[in-house]
């Protein structure tokens, strides 16, 4: 039975088309926003599940994510619903960013995106913050992942320029993991540059 | 354990996590659609005696196991909620409502802000807080404990796990890959339909036999119904109660509150409106914050809509759709939202976060003046808040 799982694993992983690159040096986010990697970092890519972030992970991604959006643009979600709506319904909302939201509206689009499959997140820290040169919110938090219960930290920091989103978070489990990758993560977000 | 292929996680999606109230409910609507099939009704008021434990060699023994595997990880789950008066209110109304089962049943009540209950054949129940918020009263929600109490006295999870072994690979590879990531977009967990319509018909019926039997009102299970379909419209659209949201070869179930009503008869009973408020009082806020962070703001105004309706002064819930109002930002809400978060602050048992909530609206509409008074109010009550600094940055900008 096991093998049959395992075969039916890889043959979707497979067509999901999942690739991970190695990310090293200088990198352009949605050709907006520069980073500078001193670790090095995997780059993944869901090519049938395309979402509006680049995700990068040290040890893989149901363990550590770090995911950067760059000029993300007025009325656009953070996430991409994987999910099609049958016809005559109405698709479920999603956390969506709208220029001139305030700092808080911004911590409650991650407060949304986290909890969006029945996760609980508790926020534990929120303050202005400088993120890719422009005024922002750094904000900590915890999630109970609702998936498999595992506990998870997280971190996060968004700014808004030229009414356009920029924003990263970190999350990782909250044993071992998150304290040990989490000063990975803010040394590059704190190289974070817009670029135009 | 004879039954080939099957895993534990295949088991759970019918044994244990997919029959719940809602679906069971949707699928007894379709079924009580139709007309009344006398070979479908319980045979007599007398319950099942107790179940022993069956033969580990058998299919029921080792869905058995199976499920007693998984409660043993339930009981680690940081999503149970270790409140041992809650969890005793919630556990003696199922065994007012079991009987003789009672020393079989043993709940556990889940944080997860969704419409969901279930009970497996082992006698392990879920009550998801998403129910606790928003049933009414404790005849709601036995209404709900009855019907997943009927299929468990009726075993109808092992009947399905004889009934699925053909659809194996299927469930396997559901199981795998399965709708993890759409709970948080369905107020109402539509599962997986689990149970057929005759079981549910059954279930149905048994639940409200149960729930009369101890004096509830039965009438209050169509309230249910209506209240959830109220909210599966949000999305669902005015043909949400034609169709099940799920599996497209149900037939309708828009007959359902009349059906429930009919087999609810004129018999008067209690409602348990105090009792069921005093034991989720401690929670119920924090309930509504999560249901808040969900971000599916209009199933959530119907739901608080509904319960300022019954109670205009309840505070939590006026500012619980005060913050829905703020956080969606519509046409509007903004007059909408300030008006709730001022009737909340005048009250005397308004949550404190209502008072920032209020200051952030002060400050768009830039008035300094009300906005330091409500940040600083929120700031003397909760001094250690988690966005203390934020809030201290808004009130030296407004200063300034």
């Amino acid at each position: 039975m096991k093998k049959i799982i395992l075969a039916a694993l890889i043959t979707v992983l497979a067509g999901c088309g999942t690739t991970i690159v190695k990310v090293e040096g200088d990198q352009l986010v949605n050709n907006r926003m520069r980073v500078r990697v001193t670790d090095a970092w995997n780059k993944v890519s869901l090519v049938n599940n395309k979402q509006p972030y680049d995700i990068w992970t040290q040890e893989g991604m149901a363990l550590d994510q770090l995911r950067l959006w760059a000029a993300l643009p007025s009325g656009q979600s953070l996430v991409v619903s994987t999910q099609s709506t049958p016809s005559g319904q109405t698709a479920p909302r999603l956390p969506t960013f709208m220029a001139g939201m305030q700092p808080d509206q911004l911590v409650n689009l991650f407060e949304v995106m986290y909890s969006v499959d029945g996760s609980l997140v508790t926020m534990n820290k929120v303050e202005p913050t400088v993120f890719a040169g422009e005024k922002g919110v750094r904000l900590e938090f915890a999630v109970m992942r609702k998936s498999d219960g595992v506990q998870l930290n997280g971190v996060a920091w968004a700014a808004i320029r030229k009414g356009e989103l920029y924003a990263a978070s970190f999350v990782a489990p909250r044993l071992s993991f998150f304290p040990r990758l989490v000063s990975k993560a803010e040394s590059v977000v704190k190289t974070a540059q817009i670029q135009g | 354990m004879k039954t080939p292929g099957l895993t534990r996680r295949s088991a759970l999606r019918w044994g244990c996590g997919h029959c719940l109230g809602m679906a069971g409910l949707f699928g007894a609507a379709s079924a009580l659609a139709q007309p009344a099939d006398a070979s479908l009704a319980p045979t007599s008021n007398a319950l099942p005696d107790r179940f022993g434990r069956p033969s580990l060699d058998s299919d029921e023994g080792g869905l058995w196991a199976m499920m007693d595997r998984e409660e043993t990880r339930l009981r680690r789950s940081p999503f149970v909620l270790r409140d041992k008066a809650l969890t005793q209110y919630v556990q003696d109304l199922a065994c007012r409502l079991g009987g003789d089962h009672c020393p079989d049943i043993r709940v556990h009540v889940v944080r997860t802000p969704l419409f969901n209950a279930n009970m497996a054949p082992n006698g392990m129940m879920q009550v998801w807080t998403g129910l606790l918020l928003r049933v009414e009263n404790e005849a709601q929600l036995a209404a709900v404990l009855g019907h997943e109490i009927g299929h468990y006295l009726e075993r109808h999870s092992t009947e399905r796990l004889r009934d699925a072994k053909s659809r194996m690979a299927f469930a396997q590879f559901m199981g795998l890959f399965g709708a993890v990531g759409a709970l948080g977009q369905l107020g109402v967990l539509a599962g997986s339909f689990a149970f057929s319509r005759d079981h549910e018909t059954r279930a149905d019926r048994l639940g409200m036999q149960l729930m009369q039997r101890s004096g509830y009102d039965g009438r209050q299970a169509a309230q249910v119904w209506e209240n959830l379909l109220g909210e599966l419209k949000v999305t669902g659209g005015e043909d949400a109660g034609k169709r099940s949201p799920m599996m497209a070869t149900h037939p309708p179930v828009e007959t359902r509150r009349a059906d429930l009503l009919q087999l609810a008869g004129t018999t008067p009973g209690r409602l348990g409106e105090d009792e069921f408020l005093k034991a989720t009082s401690t929670h119920r806020l924090d309930w509504m914050l999560d249901e808040v962070k969900r971000g599916q703001y209009e199933e959530s105004l119907l739901l608080f809509d509904r319960m300022l309706a019954k109670r205009a002064n309840d505070a939590q819930a006026l500012f619980s759709r005060g913050e829905v109002y703020r956080l969606r930002a519509g046409p509007d809400d903004f007059a909408k939202s300030l008006a709730d978060l001022n009737e909340t602050v005048r009250l005397e048992s308004a949550p404190l976060q209502a008072h920032r909530s209020l200051g952030l609206l002060h400050k768009q509409r830039s008035d300094a003046v009300a906005a330091t008074q409500a940040f600083e109010k929120y700031l003397s009550v909760a001094p250690d808040a988690p966005d203390a600094t934020l809030i201290k940055t808004y009130i030296s900008g407004l200063t300034l």
